[in-house]
């Protein structure tokens, strides 16, 4: 079977990637790990149930959303724009880690993960809410629902959520503008 | 519907029930027969073969009621049918059970024939005594029915009883020939317990089941019934063997059930014996089965790049890059019965509103499926299902995006 090649050109934390030649049907997982060098982003599942190859979509209105890696193609992203693991923290011009973005950093200091291996997916789906958030702030009594809502279909196997979950509404209730009403 | 144009018939009829005066149930006869283990064992086979638990077990206990069932009409409420006093049928005897069955009368009312006794009224005394007798042997619960949403004038059920003189016909067309034994009682099994025939042949007007085109396909909800028939089940690639793994196991090389063919593989077929299962696929096909037909390739010239594309995008990771599909996580798009199906509805209505995640009997599973309707344009999933249908299904390419819209 001949597996024909087509050019792909994508943006990734705000680096245009490509034109370069790509497999069709290659998924999006692969492209990243074999063809732009990001191998932050994993492999878990591989059937779009587990999460863990979550990315950022930024959509032209300026939304974000989450979209699995495993189960999408490589070409679906032509001309889009995406975030991955490796595109939250600050970096110097020496490309090292200058700072960690807040939910970055609110997970380690809360402990949040051991074996790490889902955190790609949870920092771009607590990074998706906050943005979410910015634009449309959520009620007090509401917020450990919406965050429930946004991490609920990642799957984490060593740590039970919660300190995932302590850190993101930490973060929410830390950054002004994302929680309306009612005492932190 | 507009419920206008449903009031004139029915105001028609209505008139006519004042000539005519009320509809009397027919002869009961027999009484209900001893309670043994042995009879109780039977009705529990027989009350998951007639699958009365779809309409009669929601939430609140094993045949308690609430299942909400909607219709052209509005919406109706499986209700208790437990042996509780005061809201199930504890009260019933035998006689009236089997009236409620045979003549869709309860000792209160006449009853909507959302209670499938067009299809019911075929089973015979001793099976219904039999079902009778189990269901006064489980756990009574105390649960209220609910209140019925049926419109006017369909809530005044005193039209039943026309309605029935109407359509209440003591047997059903079949839709295959045969006379096996085994065809026989894979008829009885699908009229009278079974009643295929609700959901999979069309309705008229009044809700009536339209008998000369039986199983021929209806869409009574989102998810169509598709056709039965044996030529339609051959067209779409299916044998009597693979019929009957479907009604076992819920998952064949053609696809797996979804919607509300999943409750009743779950509740009813897959309990089935293995003699039985072979029966009802019998009578689906016939005694002679028409050959399944043998995939034919997309017409050469057909632009099918779009669609291919899209697939290759979002749909691949799970169907197969081939469409071959994954054991336990997406069922095969190649040869798929709804991809071949000359009716592309299911094929779009499941494309825009995704699959949840399915449990099958023997520890089989289908993986959720997102639902496109917001991520793909009606021409993107008017040129992925013209892919799918020319490439893999022997059908046209011929869907357009303004077909998709209306299933929007």
């Amino acid at each position: 079977m001949k597996i024909e090649n087509i050019p792909l050109t994508v943006s990734i934390n705000g680096k245009q990637i490509g034109p370069m030649p790509v497999p069709e049907g290659l998924p999006m997982i692969d492209f990243l790990h074999e063809y732009a060098g990001l191998t932050g982003s994993r492999l878990g599942c591989g059937q779009g149930v587990c999460r863990a190859c979550t990315v950022i979509l930024d959509k032209p209105d300026g939304s974000s959303e989450e979209i699995r890696t495993c189960i999408t193609g490589a070409h679906y992203f032509e001309g889009k724009k995406i975030r991955t693991i490796e595109g939250h923290a600050q970096l110097d011009d020496k490309g090292e880690i200058k700072a960690l973005s807040p939910v970055q950093q609110k997970f380690l200091e809360h402990f949040s993960f051991q074996c790490g291996y889902c955190t790609p997916g949870f920092v771009n789906a607590a990074t998706v809410l906050l943005e979410n958030l910015k634009r449309e702030p959520v009620e007090r009594e509401h917020l450990e629902q919406r965050i429930e809502a946004a991490l609920g279909d990642h799957i984490c196997r060593c740590t039970g959520y919660v300190r995932y979950y302590e850190a993101v509404r930490d973060v929410a209730l830390g950054t002004p503008g994302l929680v309306k009403g009612g005492k932190p | 519907m507009n419920a206008f144009l449903k009031f004139v018939p029915m105001a028609a009829l209505a008139s006519v029930l004042a000539l005519l005066g009320g509809c009397g149930g027919s002869g009961s006869g027999a009484s209900g027969g001893k309670a043994t283990p042995q009879v109780i064992e039977k009705g529990k086979y027989l009350a998951r073969a007639g699958d009365c638990a779809g309409c009669h077990t929601a939430g609140q206990g094993a045949f308690a009621g609430g299942v909400p069932l909607q219709t052209p009409f509005g919406v109706i409420y499986g209700t208790n049918i437990t042996p509780d006093k005061e809201h199930g049928i504890g009260n019933w005897s035998a006689d009236d059970f089997y009236r409620a069955l045979h003549d869709g009368k309860s000792p209160q009312h006449q009853l909507y024939p959302a209670m499938p006794y067009t299809s019911y009224r075929m089973l015979t005394r001793e099976d219904s005594d039999a079902i009778y007798a189990y269901l006064m042997s489980v756990k009574p619960v105390a649960v209220a029915n609910r209140e019925n949403g049926m419109h006017f004038p369909f809530n005044l059920r005193f039209g039943m009883g026309v309605w029935k003189m109407l359509f209440l016909d003591d047997s059903l067309p079949d839709a295959s020939k045969g006379q096996s034994v085994a065809w026989q009682r894979g008829r009885y099994l699908g009229n009278a317990l079974g009643h295929c025939a609700e959901c999979h042949t069309p309705r008229g007007m009044l809700g009536q089941m339209k008998n000369g085109e039986a199983l021929a396909g209806s869409a009574l909800g989102r998810i169509a019934a598709p056709a039965l028939t044996p030529a339609a089940l051959a067209a779409r690639g299916w044998t009597p063997k693979d019929l009957a793994a479907l009604l076992a196991t819920g998952v064949a090389p053609q696809g797996s059930v979804f919607d509300e063919m999943h409750t009743v593989v779950h509740l009813s077929t897959q309990h089935l014996t293995a003699e039985d299962m072979q029966a009802l696929a019998t009578w689906l096909m016939g005694d002679q089965p028409p050959a399944a037909a043998a995939l034919v390739p997309a017409q050469a010239g057909t632009t099918l790049a779009a669609g291919r594309k899209t697939y290759l995008a979002v749909c691949a990771g799970c169907h197969g890059r081939e469409g071959e599909g994954k054991p336990n996580v997406a069922v095969a798009m190649l040869g798929n019965s709804s991809v071949r199906d000359a009716n592309p509805r299911n094929l779009v209505v499941a494309t825009l509103d995704g699959i949840g995640e399915q449990r099958f009997p023997g520890n089989g599973a289908m993986q959720a499926m997102p639902g496109f309707a917001r991520a793909l344009s009606d021409q993107e999933i008017a040129d992925l299902a013209n892919f799918l249908r020319a490439s893999w299904g022997g059908q046209p390419a011929s869907l357009t995006a303004d077909a998709v819209k209306a299933l929007r």
